[in-house]
């Protein structure tokens, strides 16, 4: 007994609501993070339930390259978060603007 | 081959340059750049062929062909070709470019006095685009180097430029660059709309399918139109680096900022790509719309000559005098490109050199000048001839030269563009346009007149604060050369003017034309 | 004999090659390349002798082509160059070697011995002028006329200007090069359409283009020619004519373009001599003389060359009454005398003409050579009123100077009494037949004769009689042989000159005895002279297809005697008005018509405004025009460019969340557009 499709997309849409959601009301530069590792999953979920459906394994290969990619764009992301940090004595993303024209 | 390896040759000589240090690369290009002269020269005596390269497949000299790599568009396919040759317009063009090259790389001794390997360097790039330019015969092929030219030349004027390089140099760059684009499309529709008519995007072969009215329309366009749409953006483009008025206000601002050898450069060669694509693709290759709407041409260059020198009399800067009256003598080029007769074609390329000799002539003195009282405003200096006779002298050559004395190419050239316009039987009433350009030799002479009394002559004074002495020998030299070959041309223009007469005269043949001009020819 | 024409090229070519000699190695050749002028000169000169010799002794004419400028590749014209050597060729030939020869000499005096520096750059110049004038004589075809033309200009440019140093000198050789650029300008379009109508410029030949013009108009009509602008065959060569005009009114100084000359006299005074007697000036007349065959065919164009010639002759002489320097005033008679040889051959005169060109040549150049002894005495001042009394402290230069006034007054027997009685007695004669024009011009004429003897022996009187007027007057500098070798020779020449052609009275002595006009008529030579022979040209002048003149029978004696005796009333008027030991200014008793001679009728203003009042503020105009306008329009697209921009980028806010925020944005409109046209609602 499987859930349906269905059930896995609207849970993938909830998932990048909620990231997308994080993204556009956040400043701190960590909620930033986490938010856009929730749409990163919420693609994730996407694509594992599609290979469930269709019974191919390629589904599968790309959450994993996903999960691979996420753990990367953490990682670069904190070493980032660290540096603002250590320029703007805050991890807010609206003050850092000093690059803009 | 020569062809390849003097390119070849030019582009490593450029690279090998850039990464000597400063203080020998001057001698290094020189030395390095005496070879592309060499070879060039040489190329000139073996040269045998008649013809033009783009109306008949066995005139092309030197040619070498290899196919390249194939692209479609659509359900056509081309092949991209590796084409390169030279007939007798290119042939003459090449050889001023590697002379001037060579002569301003002289020049550039004493003025260039910062970053010389990289100075060097660039010109040697810009030659080797040169080079490409007048000897490549495939528009994709051509139209690289065609390209390749503007980076140096960006770079020659925005490093070692005058106090507002920047400006003159984007300027330049945007200009010319925008007027490319506009040809590209205008070319590119034509090529679109020829399709299947042709395989490569050789000269030859588009200029004789286009000429044998193969066009088919493209994106909603009668073939007519087309051609018409192609003509006006093509001459748009070339208009710019003529530059034909009122398309030439870059010119001033980049002569004036940049350092002499890049005047020489700009003034002497790079105007002449102008001349030389207008000659190659609207002439050639739409024929039929150069003499539907020759009027129009033949006024434009008028206007060019009489505006171009009307400005140069309410100028007070040398270089501007200077760059103003090129404007001028490109007009001339234009009238004799549209008559479409015996010499009005040949006169126009062989003032294509003449004024290639001569303003690069013009730049140098008064770039010696300008080395010695740094300033080039006619009210700030008198007197000149009493402290530096030699370089007073060249320089009065060179304007002479300019107000088109006999026994000088600048007259050879002109009497036989007027002489061409005049009993033009593509323009109506051709000696009333005629007469009108040769207006310009009477202000041509007051302005230069003018100046050259102003600062030449009287009493002597500038305001310097050392003593103002002769020029170097290695500035004066360059200039002799080119004096020399000023007079040899103006003595005996047919030592080149065979050439050119040769291959352009086959343009004049109306017949050659198969397109039906919906109506008689003219 | 050896045949002279095998070295004929060499008579301008040896010019050239001194010119090129002193051109690199002056500074160290003996009186710095004078010398090698003079050598060169003198064999110029030489060869000119032997070739009127021979030609005087039944020789042939010489025409031959020399080399090929433009080969035209068989689909346009031939452009060539090629020597014509016929009687009048010879002939100027001849003075033009002989004034520039005596030049040299009297520069070793004028120029070396002053200690002037320079002497490279002014011998070259000489040599090169020379050169030029010599090439101009003897090319074959108008296009290489017109090609030295141009390179005298550019001579009488560099030796205008020599005194480059001061002021006045390079303003006045600028003013030479352009107003005669001015008239070459229309001399150019007419070489061009000369080339365009006939497709030959060729003056000699069995296709020269005068043969083919008169062809063309010939009742037969045999020859061929293209016309444009929709005119006729006879009106375009009138055009045609009055272009090649053009140019010669600005190299002959004549009216309205006459107003480089006097200023010309910046330049040092030999080379005024030579300007003024044999080069620049007589290049102008010499070339209407060389094609007048084509001339003869318009008499519209004849009618204005007469005109503008006659109404030069009197009103350059109007000018020449005030001056004060003398070399003003021999300025202004130079242009009024070749005003006289326009007349003459507007007046169907071509015979006078040519003899007045040659008398002119020699008195001309005396008296310039002359005015610079004096002016040499006089340590380089001109003004007449600060002399007097020179004619016991230097009797070579008063005597020979007297000569030549004599012969510029037109008294009986020098020189210039035979020419300009021949001018105006041939203007007479087609004249009375009923052609307005040319009465006019003989009436402008006969009024300038007074008013040169006056001017003429005013400025003798006031120069070299009465008392001293200055310091220096009463002890000038004494002038050496080399300078009074060629006034000797020149004063001599003016005394007999008149032999050649003594029209006046060819009742008494035969025309078989006037020699100049046998000359030119080509009997002299083996073989016809064909197209080119004085003859050939009555015949066309008097023919109803071209000018149509018809000749009234006079005896030469009556106007002859009119002539002498105005020349005599003016002579007679001048003696009398300062024959005074310290003679009064009459002249300032013309008041304002004084000023207004003394100012040149306001022509040289009037040619000043139009340069800077007209051209020059259209040149700035234009100039502003292109700054604000046409590189208004492109500094334009660039700010509107850099505003867009300016205002556009203020997107980037810099705050990730907006980024963030415009990307859901731009998805959900993208996914609305892709679902409306993809019908998913």
């Amino acid at each position: 007994m499987t859930a349906p499709l269905e059930w896995y997309l609207v849970l993938s849409a909830g998932v990048f609501c909620a990231g997308l959601f994080g993204v556009l009301v956040r400043q701190s530069a960590l909620h930033f993070v986490m938010a856009v590792e929730l749409m990163l999953n919420a693609a994730n979920i996407n694509l594992v339930a599609f290979s469930l459906e269709h019974g191919n394994l390629t589904g599968q290969v790309f959450a994993l390259f996903g999960i691979a990619l996420a753990a990367a764009e953490v990682a670069i992301g904190i070493g980032i978060i660290l540096v603002l940090n250590r320029n703007f004595d805050d991890i807010d993303v609206t003050e850092a603007v000093t690059m803009r024209w | 081959m020569i062809i390849e390896a003097l390119l070849a040759f030019t582009l490593a000589s450029s690279m090998l340059v850039f990464g000597v240090p400063d203080r020998y690369a001057g001698k290094l290009a020189t030395g390095l750049s005496a070879v592309p002269l060499l070879g060039s020269l040489w190329m000139w005596s073996e040269f045998s062929s008649d013809g033009n390269a783009l109306l008949a497949d066995d005139t092309v000299a030197f040619g070498n062909t290899v196919d390249w790599f194939r692209f479609t568009f659509d359900t056509y396919e081309w092949t991209l070709q590796w084409n390169v040759g030279v007939d007798g317009v290119s042939l003459p063009l090449l050889v001023l470019a590697t002379v001037l090259t060579t002569l301003a790389l002289v020049s550039s001794w004493t003025p260039i006095d910062g970053r010389q390997s990289q100075f060097y360097g660039l010109m040697l790039l810009m030659e080797t685009a040169l080079i490409g330019v007048f000897t490549t015969l495939d528009f994709l092929l051509w139209f690289v180097f065609w390209e390749a030219v503007l980076i140096p030349m960006y770079f020659l004027i925005a490093i070692w430029g005058g106090p507002r390089r920047k400006y003159a140099a984007i300027k330049f760059l945007l200009y010319t660059n925008l007027a490319s684009l506009v040809m590209f499309v205008g070319m590119f529709a034509l090529i679109f709309g020829l399709g299947d008519a042709i395989s490569t995007l050789g000269f030859a072969e588009i200029a004789q399918a286009l000429r044998g009215g193969e066009l088919s329309g493209f994106a909603g366009m009668e073939p007519d139109t087309l051609r018409l749409f192609a003509f006006v953006l093509l001459f748009l483009g070339f208009a710019v680096k003529v530059p034909v008025v009122p398309f030439h206000t870059w010119l001033p601002d980049a002569h004036v900022q940049a350092p002499t050898p890049v005047s020489v450069m700009l003034a002497g060669v790079l105007l002449k790509m102008g001349t030389y694509a207008l000659l190659r693709f609207n002439f050639t290759m739409l024929p039929d719309v150069a003499r539907a709407n020759a009027e129009l041409i033949a006024a434009i260059g008028v206007f060019s000559v009489i505006y171009g020198a009307l400005l140069a009399l309410a100028q007070r800067d040398l270089k501007r005098i200077v760059a103003y009256s090129s404007i001028s003598s490109m007009g001339y080029v234009i009238l004799g490109l549209v008559a479409f007769s015996p010499h009005g074609m040949g006169g126009a390329t062989f003032q294509m050199v003449s004024h290639g000799l001569i303003s690069g002539l013009m730049f140098m003195a008064v770039g010696v000048i300008y080395n010695a009282t740094h300033t080039r405003m006619v009210g700030d200096m008198s007197g000149l001839a009493d402290r530096m006779p030699y370089a007073v002298g060249i320089l009065l050559v060179g304007a002479f030269g300019y107000m088109g004395l006999p026994l000088m190419s600048g007259f050879a050239a002109e009497v036989l563009i007027f002489i061409g316009a005049f009993e033009s039987t593509v323009i109506g009433g051709a000696p009333l346009f005629t007469a009108a350009a040769m207006f310009g030799i009477v202000i041509v002479a007051g302005y230069l007149l003018w100046a050259m009394q102003r600062t030449l002559f009287g009493e002597f004074a500038v305001e310097t604060d050392y003593e103002i002495g002769r020029a170097p020998l290695h500035d004066i030299a360059p200039m002799f050369v080119l004096i020399a070959l000023i007079i040899a041309l103006g003595v005996q223009p047919d030592i080149i003017y065979e050439t050119i007469q040769n291959a352009v005269n086959p343009l004049n043949d109306p017949l050659a034309l198969v397109v039906d001009l919906g109506g008689e020819l003219r | 004999m050896v045949d002279v024409f095998n070295v004929v090229e060499a008579i301008a070519l040896v010019p050239l090659v001194s010119f090129l000699l002193v051109l690199a190695l002056g500074n160290r050749m003996p009186k710095k390349g004078a010398l090698s002028g003079i050598a060169a000169t003198g064999f110029s000169l030489a060869i000119s002798l032997l070739v009127v010799l021979d030609l005087a002794t039944g020789g042939e004419v010489y025409h031959e082509e020399l080399f090929t400028f433009v080969a035209g590749d068989g689909a346009g014209v031939e452009l060539s160059f090629g020597l014509l050597v016929d009687p009048l060729a010879a002939l100027m030939l001849t003075i033009v070697s002989l004034i520039s020869f005596l030049v040299h000499i009297f520069s070793l005096g004028y120029m070396n011995d002053e200690g002037e520096i320079g002497l490279r750059r002014y011998y070259a110049s000489l040599s090169l002028f020379t050169f030029s004038m010599l090439a101009f004589v003897y090319s074959d075809n108008l296009l290489m006329a017109f090609m030295f033309f141009e390179l005298v200009g550019l001579c009488s440019f560099l030796l205008i200007g020599f005194w480059f140093r001061e002021a006045g000198p390079p303003s006045a050789a600028k003013k030479a090069f352009l107003v005669t650029r001015f008239g070459d300008y229309f001399f150019l379009v007419g070489v061009v359409a000369v080339f365009a109508t006939f497709g030959t410029t060729a003056f000699a030949g069995d296709h020269s283009f005068i043969v083919e013009a008169t062809h063309v108009l010939e009742p037969d009509a045999t020859g061929e020619m293209n016309t444009f602008l929709g005119l006729g065959e006879q009106a375009w060569i009138t055009v045609v004519g009055l272009l090649v005009l053009g140019g010669v009114m600005g190299k002959s100084a004549q009216f309205p373009l006459h107003t480089w000359l006097p200023d010309a006299m910046e330049g040092p005074t030999p080379v005024s001599a030579l300007i003024h007697a044999a080069t620049m000036v007589a290049a102008g007349v010499y070339l209407v003389m060389r094609m007048y065959g084509f001339y003869a065919l318009s008499p519209t164009a004849l009618g204005v060359i007469a005109l503008v010639g006659g109404f030069t002759a009197f009103f350059a002489a109007t000018m020449a009454l005030v001056k004060q320097e003398l070399k003003q005033v021999l300025a202004y008679s130079t242009v009024s005398q070749y005003g006289y040889m326009m007349l003459a051959l507007g007046g169907g005169g071509y015979v006078g003409a040519v003899f007045h060109l040659t008398t002119h040549a020699i008195f001309k150049a005396l008296l310039f050579l002359g005015a610079g002894a004096v002016i040499i005495a006089m340590h380089h001042n001109e003004n007449m009123w600060d002399m007097g009394g020179l004619k016991s402290r230097m009797p070579v230069t008063y005597w020979t100077f007297l000569f030549g006034s004599l012969a510029l007054a037109g008294i009986f027997p020098f020189a210039g009494f035979w020419s300009k009685d021949e001018v105006l007695f041939e203007t007479l004669q087609h004249a009375l037949s009923g052609e307005p024009l040319l009465l006019v011009g003989y009436a402008f004429g006969l009024l300038a004769v007074v008013m040169t003897a006056f001017y003429t022996f005013r400025m003798v009187y006031l120069t070299f009689h009465g008392e001293p007027r200055t310091d220096t007057a009463a002890s000038p500098e004494p002038i050496g042989w080399s300078m009074k070798f060629p006034l000797v020779v020149l004063g001599a020449l003016s005394v007999v000159g008149g032999v050649l052609n003594m029209g006046v009275l060819k009742d008494f002595i035969g025309s078989e005895n006037l020699f100049l006009k046998k000359w030119l008529e080509g009997k002299t030579i083996s073989g016809e002279l064909g197209p080119l022979s004085a003859e050939e040209y009555h015949h066309i002048l008097e023919s109803d297809f071209a000018a149509g003149y018809e000749v009234t029978e006079l005896s030469p004696l009556g106007p002859g005697a009119l002539a002498l005796v105005l020349g005599l009333v003016g002579l007679g008027a001048a003696v009398a008005l300062y024959r005074a030991p310290e003679p009064t200014p009459h002249m300032t008793k013309l008041g304002r018509i004084r000023t207004l001679l003394m100012n040149n009728y306001y022509l040289d203003e009037f040619q000043v405004w139009l340069a800077t009042g007209v051209t020059a503020p259209l040149a700035r105009a234009a100039n502003k025009f292109d700054q604000s306008g046409i590189d208004g329009v492109v500094n334009g697209a660039g700010s509107v460019s850099m505003f867009t921009g300016e205002r556009f980028r203020r997107i980037q806010t810099g705050i990730v969340t907006n980024y963030a925020a415009l990307l859901s944005l731009g998805l959900v409109l993208l996914l609305l557009v892709f679902g409306f046209l993809g019908g998913w609602f």
